[in-house]
């Protein structure tokens, strides 16, 4: 017995000491930790972090074609998609694109089911913001520019989106709509037209939102501002959200920017796109009044 | 010891102590009523559902593909295998078959995730018994190297998504094969560093040898199952039992103590520490098999669906048997889900355990059973 | 090289910065109060008041010192205790707040002590507070006699030397348990109350054996006076309590002889002439101071070296009670964090939460302290005697003393003696510091019960087994005493 709690003894010794070798061996190894806002560690193409909205990256046109795909596949609908169907063209256009990242699970479902690449997972995962209104990106907040797409199309290995066919007159668009490639960029380079015409309009409904979205505009805002008033008090917010769409990525000269302008930066551009304007104002005036009206109270 | 204290002819009061849900070390937010003579356990209960998310229900509210993502939330720690669950009783409703390479990289994942399952119980269950600033660091260590090879296959660290009705979800690039090929090299090295720090340690010894034996009837009864149940005798293991997958052409032993007295919380841990060792094995043995070949059999589409009927399938988690159970209608939907969840069986029965054990074995015995919170409630 | 070594660099930077910053204040302070004031007060012809001040300064000086010294302290010690688990951990550790962290500590001070004071309903105020007061004060009192030995009996510190200072010692380091069962008890929080409780029961088991070892250091030694227990051991690692109790002085002794080495210290002042000590100076040869200290030749040999086997021992026992009393792991069972939440602490917030952790930070140097006095030779250097003299130690010393001697003798600034046991006492108390993060980063923790038994049924049977050992095995050899 004496014998046998002494061997015990010893060999808990024993034990112990190896364990404590073994913990003081580790000092000599070099630490693991990455000192995080200094050194980034690399993070894998197919992260699922922030989602986001390329653009081609070859032309820079918009890959989204308003499909709402991913607004029905996702699981936690945090997707909005406001589009609304072009008369001339009878397709489908982009008008302003949600996405609540308060909401969203980032399962990536969105990303699997879009025909166009459109919305991917960027490699962005720090969201952190200190409103929950922040967390909800708008189109402009969504778009990637043109090196960022390139950057994840290659990087994923997804197939480069054919470039758009050859321009046709805008008067011409539905031509052009047979290819989706051609018929998502369309809407949005017509869009760019009344970014000439509307651009007051577009300031005023940016200098009425008290929210972070006035930034980019604040300059036009001043200079448009006396045009701005009466135009706010007869047109609805809504009307005006193309052009603002269309007006801010100028505004923050991103490169989708840069191809609406030159694109679209055509002046028998300007007469098509004023009747689209009143024609989408004729529809949802009804509604669009309270929308105004919400926004501005 | 305990016996000792427990018919000591003193009566005191009576104390019942809230263990939980909001206490550090309940492992998530489990609440256990414990009726304490002294510092005597006389009475437990576990107090469940503060996690409840009705995952069944959502099943059953969203279409098969979205579902798909949310599952790996169930068990948050080990979700290649609700994933496989899924997988596989709709494939046995679809009759899809699943390509061979997709089995092969749903075993290495899987394995992959039973290692890291494993691996964080470790960490936690010696911080569960006060080793609190050294040790649990070292098989965090290596569960982050797994995680990154995770987040590069599957594109998140822990909700992965990745295993689908009908195969796998990417094939990863020959550099991911070489840098796990790699870690299995080295990880056995690193078992034996935390079997040299722990294993042996008398305190460690002292804590787990003989307190929360868990009988080999009690723990039937329960339908206790994993690590636990085999620690404490019966070699249930589905992947050895009722093969699936690729699992028979492997070579692997499955771990069983043979307890005529019933497993220990000692017994369970070093159970956990030969099955990281073996699932290592399985996943060198798959490295070298793998074929090449197609990952996916079945489209995966927002409005994909599964042929009607009723379809029953279980895998081994790392918690022990997973099942899953639908019935399809044959639309876009599942018409009826349910779980049958190893943390829920395994936890009914912590309560037995614990009885007249002292609050200071709580934990060591609660953490023994690797009992995940949003695997019970659901 | 060392893949980690540039952390391990920045944890020596840490350390020596801090000791530094530790110990100039404390220097500075007790040089200003305890020599300067009072010099400047006694010029001349000072009148009556005048002296009456610089005497009462002087004696203020220990408790001055001991203040400056235990915040500072503290907040090294913290870091010091990050630094090194993250150096087991493979991680880095804090390194954000000033140079590599360097200041991490002092702002996590200014955190706690801004933090709102909160007293949860129910709970009983006066008591509450006052436990922290009662955890924190023992600390401050308690480890004063240890200040005569570690500064190597300096005249401004010889008030705080006791006859009886280690019986002193023991009973202030027993105080702090009163404070938290009273913490636990006003808590009104049924996990407090365990904590408190659980300490109370495990400072009184663990208070036996470590009583135990520290008489039965005193028994070799033949004195409670932890000043003269100090000086007995001076003249290197051979004459320390922990090889034997001065089971080896006589091999010490008899290599000096050999070497013929003059026998005066080198560094500390000759020591009382004991009555065994004076037929030293008779022998001459290397067989003769053997067979002096010696006496019975091989029965002298294996009770010395039972001697030093039992000293070990003791050492061992007396850092695993310490361990105990002051709640670290393996045995922080009253704040257990695993069980009890925080154990006693638990509703503690701001700056009572502060104090307990100041007052436990303390209690890990005073322990280690106490060790460092009572085993390994306090302010003596590691280095035997006739080693060190063969050592071309002379010109530096001589050049040094040269370059200080107006610090030395016109402004007391630099005592060497002083600085040179101060320096040793720090190396050898930041190493036991050391092995207790060591085993704080790798042991888990014991179940109350099993502690209790382990306190019991091993340690207490263990010390007084040694006790008995060291009774009989002392009487074969010349020890200390």
């Amino acid at each position: 017995m004496g014998s046998n709690l002494i061997g015990r003894a010893f060999e808990s010794f024993k034990r112990i000491g190896e364990g404590l070798r073994t913990v003081l061996m580790h000092s000599f190894r070099e630490p693991i930790t990455k000192t995080y806002p200094d050194t980034v560690s690399q993070i894998a193409p197919h992260f699922r972090g922030r989602l986001a909205l390329s653009v081609n990256p070859d032309t820079g046109e918009h890959l989204c074609i308003s499909c709402r795909q991913c607004e029905r596949v996702c699981p936690d609908k945090c997707i909005e998609i406001t589009a609304h169907k072009s008369p001339e063209t009878n397709k489908l256009e982009l008008i302003d694109f949600k996405i609540d990242h308060g909401l969203c699970m980032f399962c990536g479902l969105c990303t699997e089911v879009c025909p166009t690449t459109c919305i991917i997972n960027t490699n962005d995962f720090e969201m952190a913001d200190y409103t929950r209104e922040s967390l909800v990106y708008d189109l402009r907040r969504l778009t990637l520019t043109q090196e960022e797409s390139a950057f994840y199309f290659e990087a994923k290995d997804m197939p480069k989106p054919k470039p758009k066919p050859p321009k046709p007159a805008p008067g011409a668009a539905p031509a052009a709509g047979a290819a989706p490639a051609g018929a998502k960029a369309a809407p949005v380079g017509a869009k760019a037209a009344p970014a000439e015409g509307a651009k007051p309009a577009a300031a005023a409904a940016d200098a009425a939102k008290p929210a972070e979205s006035a930034k980019p505009a604040a300059a036009p805002a001043e200079a448009a501002k006396p045009a701005a008033a009466p135009l706010e008090a007869t047109k609805p917010a809504e009307d005006a959200k193309p052009a603002e769409a269309a007006a801010k990525p100028q505004d923050s000269s991103t490169e989708p920017a840069k191809t609406v302008g030159d694109t679209t930066a055509k002046p028998e551009e300007k007469p098509t796109a004023s009747p689209e304007v009143k024609e989408a104002e004729k529809e949802k005036a009804p509604e669009q009044g309270a929308d105004a009206d919400k926004k501005e109270g | 010891m305990v016996s000792d204290t427990t018919s000591r002819p003193l009566k005191t009061d009576e104390m019942i102590i809230n263990m939980g849900p909001q206490h550090p070390a309940t492992h998530g937010v489990l609440r256990m009523v414990l009726t304490l003579d002294g510092e005597i356990v006389t009475h437990a209960e576990a107090v469940i559902g503060h996690l409840h998310r009705a995952q069944e229900w959502q099943g059953q509210n969203r279409t098969w593909f979205q579902y798909q993502a949310l599952i790996d939330r169930v068990d948050y720690l080990s979700g290649m295998f609700t994933s496989w669950a899924l997988a596989r009783s709709a494939e046995v409703l679809d009759g899809c078959e699943v390509p061979e390479r997709a089995e092969f990289l749903r075993v290495i994942v899987s394995e992959m995730n039973r290692i890291t399952s494993h691996l964080l119980w470790l960490g936690t269950y010696l911080i569960d018994l006060g080793a609190m600033f050294g040790f649990p660091f070292y098989p965090f260590r290596e569960r982050e190297k797994l995680l990154d090879l995770f987040e590069e296959i599957a594109g998140q660290r822990m909700m992965f998504n990745y295993i689908r009705i009908g195969g796998v979800q990417r094939d990863p690039k020959p550099d991911w094969f070489t840098r796990l090929r790699a870690f299995t090299k080295e990880f056995p090295d690193r078992v034996d560093e935390y079997e040299a720090i722990v294993t042996e340690n008398p305190i460690f010894l002292k804590r787990t040898k003989g307190i929360g034996i868990l009988p080999l009837e009690l723990a039937m009864d329960y339908g206790v199952t994993g690590p636990s149940l085999r620690a404490s005798g019966n070699n249930l293991d589905l992947r050895k039992t009722k093969p699936y997958s690729i699992y028979p052409k492997l070579e692997f032993k499955v771990h069983t103590l043979d307890k005529p007295e019933g497993g220990d919380t000692w017994d369970r841990y070093i159970l956990r520490i030969r099955e990281l060792r073996e699932s290592t094995e399985i996943i060198k043995q798959c490295l070298d098999m793998i074929p090449e070949g197609p990952i996916m059999n079945k489209k995966q589409i927002a409005g994909m669906r599964v042929k009607a009927g009723e379809g029953f399938s279980a895998v081994e988690s790392p918690r022990g048997t997973l099942g899953c159970y639908i019935i399809s209608d044959g639309s876009d939907k599942p018409f009826r889900f349910r779980w049958r969840n190893p943390s829920f069986c395994n936890l009914a029965v912590v309560g037995e355990m614990l009885v007249g054990s002292p609050i200071a074995d709580i934990m060591a015995i609660f953490g023994s059973v690797d009992v995940i919170l949003p695997d019970v409630d659901r | 090289m060392i893949p980690n070594a540039p952390e391990i660099g920045k944890l020596l930077f840490i350390i020596c910065f801090w000791i530094c910053a530790i110990f100039l204040p404390v220097w500075l302070v007790s040089w200003a109060v305890g020599v300067l004031l009072p010099m400047l007060l006694e010029q001349g012809s000072p009148s009556m008041a005048m002296t009456a001040t610089a005497e009462t300064l002087r004696a203020l000086t220990p408790i001055i010192s001991v203040m400056v010294f235990i915040p500072i302290n503290a907040m090294f010690m913290v870091l010091y205790e990050r630094r090194a688990l993250a150096l087991f951990t493979v991680r880095l550790g804090p390194n954000r707040v000033g140079p590599d962290g360097l200041l991490q500590t002092a702002a996590d001070a200014v955190k706690l002590l801004f933090k709102e004071d909160i007293t949860p309903r129910g709970a009983d105020a006066f008591m509450f507070t006052l436990a922290p007061i009662i955890f924190f004060a023992p600390s401050i009192f308690g480890a004063l006699p240890l200040l005569a030995a570690i500064t190597n009996n300096h005249s401004l510190y010889q008030i705080t030397n006791l006859p009886t200072g280690i019986f002193y010692i023991l009973a202030a380091a027993s105080l702090p348990v009163v404070a938290l069962v009273m913490a636990g008890w006003s808590s009104n929080n049924k996990y407090s109350l365990v904590g408190g409780l659980r300490a109370a029961a495990q400072a009184i088991s663990y208070e036996i054996p470590l009583v135990l070892s520290l008489v039965t250091v005193c028994l070799m030694a033949g004195s409670l006076d932890v000043v003269k227990i100090a000086q007995q051991q001076d003249g290197g690692i051979l004459n320390w309590n922990i090889a034997g109790g001065g089971a080896l002085r006589g091999l010490d002794k008899a290599i000096q002889t050999k070497l013929g080495v003059e026998t005066t210290p080198l560094i500390t002042p000759q020591q009382s002439s004991d009555p065994t000590e004076t037929p030293v100076a008779a022998p001459t040869t290397f067989e003769e101071v053997i067979h002096q200290y010696y006496p019975f030749e091989f029965l002298s040999y294996i009770s010395a070296g039972v001697l030093i086997f039992c000293s070990f021992i003791l050492l061992g026992l007396y850092l695993t009670g310490a361990c105990a009393e002051i709640n670290r792991i393996p045995f922080d069972l009253p704040e257990a964090e695993s069980e009890l939440v925080s154990g006693y602490n638990t509703e503690y917030s701001g700056i009572k939460f502060a104090i307990f952790f100041l007052a436990e930070f303390t209690n890990l140097f005073i322990v280690s302290s106490i060790a460092t006095v009572m085993f390994l030779g306090g302010g003596d250097n590691p280095i035997p005697q006739w080693l060190l003299n063969k050592m071309p130690l002379e010109p530096i010393q001589k050049s040094l003393g040269a370059i200080l001697s107006p610090f030395i003798n016109g402004l007391h600034l630099i005592d060497p003696d002083t600085f040179w046991a101060a320096f040793w006492v720090i190396f050898k108390v930041y190493t036991f510091v050391f092995i207790a993060i060591l085993i704080r980063g790798t042991l888990p923790r014991f179940r109350i019960d099993q502690l209790m038994d382990f306190g019991w049924k091993r340690l207490v049977p263990l010390s007084l087994i040694a006790f008995l050992v060291v009774v009989f095995a002392r009487v074969l050899v010349v020890c200390h005493g």
